[in-house]
């Protein structure tokens, strides 16, 4: 697969995803990009982690939205007044418009989430315009340098731990944190000299093999794309109409054009080769 | 196992559930012609509560299920202007002229239309979409306020008796006793009951609408076109100012479960079994 158009179809579903309010068109959203990212996921990526990711924030902006808005004629619970922020009626259409939210975010992630899922590394720095190669190869290494951070401030604090370290008060983690940031500092002199071996910075990003445009991968990018633009069209023209509970909750309304709309993301798992 | 017949298996019935419900709908297409008769099947009222505590009411007639409220406010023949606000539809801006202008139609301050919705002849409950998304059948009321900003933030007044008199008027049966003609009422010049040229697409964002003229088709129950109410007031109980309107055909639906929210229930539960097909190929993997 050609990762521009995978780019182009995450673009797609994320714009989907935060272009309208409504559950129904989010949910479809998210189903067609856990199909896309159960059917081509490189070879033991798991997706628990993300799907625990996601099910936690999801649940975090149903209980903020729960206990921080107070709109809507359905109350199921009373609490004092007195609480600040969320005291006052607790009410089914702020769940509900809560549990919206988290399924748009779980949505517009999912749909982002065949970049670093499906896509090597490298394969995505290579999709970059030439004139953004050296800043996505920049942010990639940056954040390719997170998780060796994380693994350097472990190591260092099981080892400052044998030599009886105890972190009991704020001023002694400084002891930790000097560690940690010359040896991150460390890495990334070794990175860049290690780069600069290879030739990076002399010319332009060269490349092993050159990544085509295969007509299936040209299918993807033009639906995904049409729908997109299709979906945006109709929500600015009100055609297809957006989703709000309160102040009674009420069912969404969905026409069949933006169901068509979320449906076309599926066309990855239809068109490319697994 | 070649997973191409797999995928080719599952797309079928995908494709299938898409466009046999995009043909069933465009079969469905707009509503059967209205019948422009003032007997209409179904009637909804219109209440209109201006700034100076005036009332003006209005009772719609019309064939199909359901109306968009934008319809009922067409069909009605006062004056109105309206504002497009995305997917949450068309607001009101302007009735009857008021305010007599304004350069934002939901202003952050000062006063605007507050939009009402009585189901059934229940009390007032505030929309939670424009008037060009909300739909009323029969029975129903839609009620405008304009909102001084000012005191308190009641309702309009009750939509009791709004359709009260909007009943067909009975056919003449013939008789052969020999009786007095009826005792025309009293009809103020110029005020046509409107109806019968309501286009059901909405008006273009920032439109002023006037009211319709009157074509054939329109029988009003009693006489007199749009009426106001003085005071803050009661419903009319002589039902002066009712009327019945003819709306044109409408799109809305009154079914939550409209073809789209099917072909969307029907898409999720095919997704949800192209996710259970691909967990189980990858298993026997």
């Amino acid at each position: 697969m050609n990762a521009r158009a995978l780019a182009l179809w995450s673009l797609s579903g994320v714009t989907i995803a935060l272009s309208t309010g409504s559950p129904v068109y989010r949910a479809l959203v998210l189903l067609c990009a856990l199909n896309v990212l159960l059917a081509f996921r490189r070879p033991g990526v798991s997706l628990r982690g993300l799907l625990i990711a996601l099910g936690v924030a999801a649940a975090i902006a149903m209980a903020t939205t729960t206990l921080a808005s107070h709109t809507g004629d359905h109350a199921f619970l009373m609490l004092p007044g007195g609480i600040p922020v969320i005291g006052g009626p607790l009410t089914l259409e702020a769940a509900v418009f809560g549990a919206s939210t988290g399924l748009g975010i779980a949505a517009a992630v999912l749909a982002a989430a065949p970049l670093s899922l499906v896509l090597q590394p490298h394969a995505l720095v290579d999709a970059l315009p030439g004139a953004l190669a050296r800043t996505g190869a920049a942010i990639g290494t940056a954040l390719n340098l997170i998780p060796g951070i994380a693994r350097s401030a472990t190591e260092i604090r099981d080892a400052q731990r044998m030599r009886g370290w105890r972190s009991r008060r704020v001023r002694e983690w400084p002891d930790l944190a000097v560690p940690v940031v010359l040896t991150a500092l460390e890495g990334s002199i070794t990175l860049a000299e290690a780069m600069e071996a290879r030739g990076y910075g002399s010319g332009v990003r060269t490349h092993y093999s050159e990544q085509g445009w295969r007509s299936t991968d040209l299918i993807v990018a033009v639906v995904a794309v049409a729908a997109a633009a299709v979906f945006v069209a109709f929500r600015v023209t009100g055609a297809i109409a957006d989703w709000y509970p309160f102040p009674d909750l009420s069912w969404p309304a969905v026409g069949v054009a933006g169901v068509l709309c979320c449906l076309a993301l599926l066309t990855p798992v239809l068109v490319w080769r697994r | 196992m070649n997973p191409r017949p797999l995928r080719v298996a599952l797309a079928v019935p995908v494709l299938a559930i898409g466009f046999g419900t995009a043909s069933a709908a465009a079969r469905a297409g707009p509503g059967a012609p209205l019948c422009a008769q003032a007997a209409s099947a179904h009637h909804a009222g219109i209440v209109v509560e201006l700034g100076n505590a005036q009332v003006v009411r209005q009772c719609v007639g019309f064939d199909t299920a359901t109306v968009t409220a934008l319809d009922v406010l067409k069909a009605s023949g006062i004056e109105y202007a309206t504002a497009t606000y995305g997917g949450l539809g068309v607001a009101v801006c302007q009735i009857d002229n008021e305010p007599a202008s304004y350069t934002e139609c939901l202003p952050a301050s000062g006063s605007y239309w507050v939009f009402f919705i009585s189901r059934g002849g229940g009390a007032w409950a505030n929309s939670s979409q424009g008037v060009s998304n909300t739909t009323v059948g029969d029975g129903d009321d839609v009620g405008f306020r304009y909102d001084p900003l000012a005191g308190a933030d009641p309702p309009p007044v009750s939509p009791a008796g709004t359709c009260a008199t909007a009943t067909p008027t009975p056919t003449p049966t013939p008789t052969s006793k020999p009786t007095s003609p009826p005792t025309p009422k009293p009809t103020p010049a110029g005020t046509a009951p409107p109806g019968g040229t309501s286009s059901s697409t909405p008006p273009p964002q920032g439109t002023k609408q006037p009211a319709p003229t009157q074509t054939s088709g329109v029988e009003p129950i009693a006489a007199g076109g749009p009426t106001t109410t003085p005071g803050a007031g009661q419903p009319s109980s002589d039902g002066s100012a009712a009327h019945v309107s003819d709306l044109a055909p409408a799109a809305a639906v009154s079914s939550p479960f409209t073809p789209g929210l099917l072909l969307a229930a029907l898409a999720v539960i095919a997704l949800l079994a192209l996710l259970g097909a691909q967990g189980i190929r990858r298993r026997h993997r």
